[in-house]
């Protein structure tokens, strides 16, 4: 309960209380004026006294590396996010949170690079295509031990059979994983799913290091699907060991072996001392849930969290400007998408004159000037950086107020649209600061729209039913560095659901279905990325949203951090870092988990270190 | 006495009963749990897959039922839960099984005393403030009563009334944590120690209005102890000034009982906007981030905790009440 | 109603000190919208944003008295228009639960009874829930996100003290010897509640209404605080201080201003308040 209705607590319900008020009121009434303004006067004077001798806010990190270039273990990493992680079961977990802390304790047969490459991880390679691209053989390390934790023997090996069952486990209907759409290539992956056969029909274990997959036709974005943390390989023996309180124990054979979980506040990882490759890192990670971007960015410089990824303009502002955070900061543009979405199954906007006019009302330049240009404005479905993306795409979207009130007019809407929409968005400032551009940029071509607010939880539900919701503002994270990614669950029909769909602005075209339809299979490269332009060119000419912006991702690290560089795949990979820690920090961190300084109480010393 | 406590308790029952069924209809309207927790890309199988598992899937009736326990287990995700009907175990509250936590997939009580022991050093540590200062300040304005440092200290505890947390909490994280660096920026540590430095700043800003509060009553309730006839009389027969004021304060401390006692809610509901300012995982932001994400079983679990705090808060003031005053009696 | 109340509430400087600050306050939500300078929602996206996405500062435009909001919309505007919408709530929802409390306080006073145990049941029960938990709840399952639902939740669950303190008034009352006379000589039950239970209650009914608009006050900016006010774009004071709290580093008068037009205001309403309950305090 609040603080506010504390002083409700009245004790006038009491007998006795009246009697009290008696002796109190005599004096009261002499009670000067002067004594009712002197706190205010006070307070305020106090106030201005604090601030004006407050000390200016760090102009750069509170704790410099020990200039050691030698990569070498020990210390804690400290990093956070805003929001809950959901789970630690790659097979199930499908959001970014929890992708940066399974990054931290699982490995992929595959991975990517830092320019996006696929490159081997737990395979000795990355496979050939065999049979017209129909069969892969995954060939996989030796000596690749899981984390010895309960239930998990001493010194188990990865092997085939390992890969084996992630992938059972995977496209089980009980484990419901969300990713199981993904590998139905899989020659007799839905049989198997469907309860009809014992085992994946293309699933071979070819010896105690091989495993071959069939798939049922050619597909270009298998290997991606491989990469995913969906096929992370899993010790089966924790499955055993803790039944449905598994993926409170995830043993897999990353890195950084999971120490402790308390959900909603923070997790903690330790060095992985026995891990296949060579690697050094922090003793121990700890990752911080739940703390919201203002807080963040105050104990980030204060050298409590070692790496922010997430910032208020006004922290962005500062990291931005001053030199001392040169050489640790970087923007980048995510691999994802935001637009306004339009419900094609509900007027105005089966319209298509309508969308056009709502996609050139669009001030896309003014909201990149409203946050800061920490977004990047697009007019096209695909982000730079994936196959498919031109940045002269002919009919390329963007802002133009004549000829969106011309659309308008060809839409029979000239002087304006009569009812007003409501406009569905999630929780939080940011969607409401979107929600508020968007509301000022369409009341200039005679569009009023409702804004409402709902939980995410809602916002998806209600989302992704048909006819449900006119107007929302949506986006798309990668899955992997395609162009399926992105066109197949936002635009094709088959991704269009009674509930759940993935494609929420409800776009059916059965010409665009089947051009991706082929471009999935298409084995030549060139003749595949044309097909994918062609299928850009079309969504936005028929404007199937109001592609809006990329957002860029913002990111300063403390400079001990060492070998840090955001990954153009995966949001915060944190699994590479070492700190080149300075000898107070490496004290502190001993403490536990580096959260916190001893020396509080001593704000001289403090002080000291800020300049 | 006992038919008297017998009585509260009897109603104290009926109200928590209440209590819950309320929240358990208001959290089935608040959204759809399955689409909340499995985020953006559920599919119609983990949907179907977690409505399963937690008993979703029966008609709401069954489902509360099996929530207070009084019919088998409704929820396979429980231990006691078995496919036979016939030999189903119980896992509601009567058996003392708050559910099982969709966000934490743990048990809700075990989810709850994680959070409990800081919102209770939050708390207690806000009512030692709240006390220490309101009573300190009050007593001292009685003393001096109708001079500037009355006037001033009272207008102060009105203005302290009119100081929410949510002004206050950024100006002291920003100023007093951050740029002046006298206190730990937002969380709660890792060592008993550290959890107590993180717990000052935030405790301090629950206290303002407490404090304020207790400097009103106190200094009230001191006035009209200084001037009634058992204190005239102590003064009287020669009795020492500071055993007069001595005699005064423990009369002038029955109201501070009760509302120290009303306040128990705070300490167990944790202090919503404060927890969320400062970053201090604790009751009122376990209940927050549960109501966000259609956690029903933990959003129903805080709000128990807390109308029993209620509840016992109420009667132990009284009873408090008794035994400090001789002349209440607690009528059956 | 007590006649000497004005003649000690005039001499009580701090009740007018209350009293010329809701004045204030009260006189800022009545004229404050006609007063404002510009459009409270219009976005000058080029001439009060700089270049990194923070608000220009106090007339760095000079047609922007006190600079801009987070996004780029005039302070003083939002302000004023601000201050209408947040007193109208408390003062709408203050009338409500002063209305409600007045009528089930003096119905379980007077009639007692089955109803006035179910009532003061009912009562309990609303005291023992978390009021801002339960507020947030409600706000998230009645979607429509306009101002009279939030004015309604305010409203019911605020009435419970009015109700408790009316009722035990009205149970004085009730047992006075002229009530009992005038029972006896057969005066109907609406009579005697007209004309002599409604005046005796009625000091402390004008005493809680106004601290409880200070409360309401405070409580709706909880709500806006957690983002569970106002319907955007429209402003609150509470709503204000959310989206300044985040610019407190850099531009802390984002978080000030509306700060001190709530705190003033509610401290006007509690010295009021106090001011009116010395006067109406019937012991004297």
């Amino acid at each position: 309960m609040p603080s506010t209705r504390r002083n409700e607590a009245d004790l006038s319900a009491r007998p006795g209380a009246h009697e009290a008020h008696a002796a109190r009121v005599a004096q009261r009434r002499r009670r000067d004026a002067v004594g009712c303004v002197v706190p205010v006067l006070g307070f305020a004077s106090l106030l201005s006294l604090v601030m004006a001798l407050s000390p200016d806010r760090p102009d750069g990190p509170r704790y410099e590396g020990a200039g050691d270039p030698t990569p070498r273990n020990g210390g804690t990493f400290v990093f956070h996010h805003e929001s809950n992680v959901r789970s630690l079961d790659p097979q199930v977990a499908y959001d970014e949170l929890s992708t940066m802390a399974i990054r931290l304790v699982f490995d992929g047969l595959l991975d990517y690079d830092h320019e996006g490459q696929l490159v081997p991880s737990l395979a000795m390679a990355v496979p050939e295509p065999r049979e017209e691209g129909k069969v892969f053989r995954f060939r996989l390390r030796r000596g690749v031990r899981f984390h010895a934790l309960p239930g998990v023997p001493e010194g188990r090996e990865l092997t085939a059979e390992d890969v084996r069952f992630t992938m059972e486990r995977l496209l089980r209907k009980e484990t419901g994983s969300p990713g199981a759409g993904f590998y139905e290539a899989i020659e007799g992956a839905v049989a198997f799913r469907e309860g009809e056969a014992a085992a994946i029909a293309g699933l071979r274990v070819l010896d105690r290091y091989t495993v071959e997959f069939r798939l049922t036709e050619p597909d270009q974005s298998f290997l991606y699907v491989m990469a995913m943390p969906f096929a992370y390989p899993v010790a089966r023996e924790t499955f055993a060991h803790f039944g449905s309180e598994a993926d409170q124990h995830p043993a897999g054979t990353g890195p950084f072996v999971f120490e402790g979980w308390e959900r909603g506040v923070r997790l903690t990882f330790r060095r992985n001392e026995r891990y296949w490759r060579d690697h050094v890192g922090p003793d121990r990670m700890v990752y911080l849930e739940n703390i919201q971007r203002h807080l963040a960015g105050l104990r980030f410089m204060n050298g409590q969290i070692d790496a922010v990824h997430r910032q208020t303009l006004d922290h962005w502002a500062l990291f931005s400007e001053a030199e001392r955070w040169a050489n640790t900061r970087l923007t980048f543009p995510r691999a994802s998408i935001w637009g306004v979405l339009m419900n094609h199954e509900m007027p105005p906007f089966d319209d298509v004159h309508f969308r056009r006019a709502v996609s050139f009302a669009i001030d896309r330049e003014g909201w990149a000037q409203a946050r800061g240009h920490l977004i990047q404005p697009t007019g096209q479905p695909l982000p730079p950086a994936i196959t498919g993306y031109d940045p002269e795409l002919p009919s390329r979207q963007f802002y133009d107020l004549d000829r969106a009130k011309e659309e308008m007019a060809l839409a029979g809407y000239p002087d304006g649209y009569p009812r007003e929409i409501e406009y569905w968005s999630s929780d939080g400032d940011i969607a409401r600061v979107y929600a508020e551009l968007l509301q000022q940029d369409l009341a200039r071509i005679g569009v009023r729209i409702r804004i409402r607010q709902v939980s995410f939880a809602v916002f998806l539900e209600q989302t992704g039913k048909p006819k449900t919701v006119e107007l929302l503002m949506g986006g798309w994270n990668i899955d992997y560095p395609d162009p399926s990614s992105f066109l197949e669950p936002l635009f094709h029909s088959k991704n269009h659901r009674p509930a759940n769909s993935s494609n929420r602005a409800h776009y059916q075209s059965a010409e665009l279905d089947d051009l991706l339809d082929r471009a999935r299979q298409e084995t030549n490269r060139e003749r595949r990325a044309a097909m994918y332009r062609e299928a850009s060119e079309f969504l936005a000419k028929d404007v199937a949203w109001a592609f809006a912006y990329l957002p860029l991702t913002q990111e300063v690290w403390q400079p001990y951090v060492m070998n840090y560089r955001p990954h153009p795949i995966w949001a915060e990979d944190y699994r590479d870092v070492w700190l080149d820690l300075p000898k107070r920090r490496v004290a502190r961190s001993l403490l536990g988990a580096g959260t916190t300084t001893p020396a509080a109480f001593l704000p001289l010393a403090r002080l000291r270190g800020t300049r | 006495m006992s038919a008297y406590i017998a009585r509260r308790l009897m109603s104290a029952f009926l109200v928590l009963m209440a209590v819950i069924t309320l929240v358990f209809i208001l959290m089935t309207q608040i959204g759809d749990p399955a689409a909340a927790t499995l985020g953006n890309r559920a599919n119609e199988d983990t949907v179907r897959e977690f409505n399963a598992r937690y008993g979703l899937d029966r008609p709401l009736g069954a489902q509360f039922l099996g929530y207070l326990g009084v019919i088998a287990c409704q929820r396979p995700s429980s231990p006691v839960y078995d496919d036979d009907p016939a030999t189903n175990g119980y896992c509601g509250l009567l058996q003392g099984d708050f559910g099982e936590s969709f966000l934490h997939n743990a048990p809700v009580a075990d989810v709850i005393l994680r959070r409990l022991p800081r919102t209770l050093l939050l708390g207690a540590l806000a009512l030692l403030f709240e006390l220490a200062i309101g009573l300190g300040f009050g007593v001292f304005a009685a003393l001096r009563r109708n001079r500037w440092q009355d006037t001033s200290i009272m207008s102060t505890a009105y203005l302290g009334q009119s100081l929410p947390s949510y002004v206050t909490g950024p100006i002291f994280l920003s100023y007093a944590a951050f740029l002046f660096g006298l206190f730990p920026v937002g969380g709660y540590g890792s060592t008993p120690l550290e959890h107590l430095q993180h717990a000052v700043l935030p405790a301090f800003t629950l206290a303002i209005l407490g404090a304020s509060t207790y400097a009103r009553v106190t200094r009230s309730e001191m006035l009209d102890a200084l001037q009634s006839d058992y204190v005239r009389t102590a003064k009287a027969k020669g009795l020492g000034r500071s055993r007069v004021l001595s005699h005064a304060l423990r009369n002038a401390l029955l109201p501070v009982v009760t509302l120290a006692g009303l306040s128990l809610r705070l300490l167990v509901g944790g202090a919503i906007i404060t927890e969320q300012i400062y970053g201090w995982p604790g009751m009122g932001k376990l209940a927050v981030e549960s109501i966000v994400n259609v956690d029903a079983p933990t959003v129903m679990g805080v709000v128990f905790f807390v109308a029993l705090a209620v509840q016992l808060g109420n009667l132990l003031a009284d009873l408090a009440v008794a035994a400090l005053d001789p002349r209440v009696r607690l009528a059956g | 109603m007590d006649p000497r109340a004005w003649t000690r509430f005039r001499k009580n400087k701090g009740a007018f000190l209350g009293l010329a600050l809701v004045a204030l306050a009260t006189l800022s939500a009545v004229a404050g919208p006609s007063l404002a300078p510009h459009d409270p929602n219009e976005q000058f996206r080029d001439t009060l944003i700089d270049g990194r996405g923070l608000p220009k500062g106090p007339l760095a435009v000079p047609d922007h008295l006190l600079g801009a909001d987070t996004l780029g919309r005039d302070e003083l505007s939002r302000l004023l228009h601000g201050g209408a919408v947040t007193m109208l709530v408390a003062f709408l929802a203050t009338a409500l639960a002063v209305s409600l409390g007045t009528l089930i306080g003096v119905t379980s006073g007077f009639f007692r009874g089955a109803l006035d145990a179910t009532f003061m049941r009912l009562v309990d029960l609303l005291l023992s829930l978390p009021f801002l938990l339960l507020a947030i709840a409600i706000k998230r399952v009645v979607a429509d996100p306009g101002l009279e639902v939030l004015v309604l939740i305010l409203a019911l669950l605020s009435w419970t003290t009015l109700a408790r303190v009316v009722r035990a008034k009205t149970l004085q009352v009730r047992e006075l010897e002229y009530v009992l006379a005038a029972r006896a000589l057969g005066m109907s039950n609406a009579r005697i509640l007209l004309r002599h239970v409604l005046p005796n209650v009625a000091g402390p009914i004008i005493v809680l209404g106004t601290t409880l608009v200070a409360q309401l006050i405070l409580f709706e900016s909880a709500l806006s605080f957690l983002g569970l006010g106002v319907e955007p774009p429209n402003a609150s004071w509470g709503s204000m201080l959310r989206e300044g709290s985040e610019l407190i580093d850099s531009a802390p008068r984002l978080l000030l201003y509306p700060a001190a037009f709530i705190v003033m205001t509610v401290f006007g309403f509690n010295l009021l308040g106090e001011g009116l309950r010395d006067a109406f305090d019937p012991k004297e």
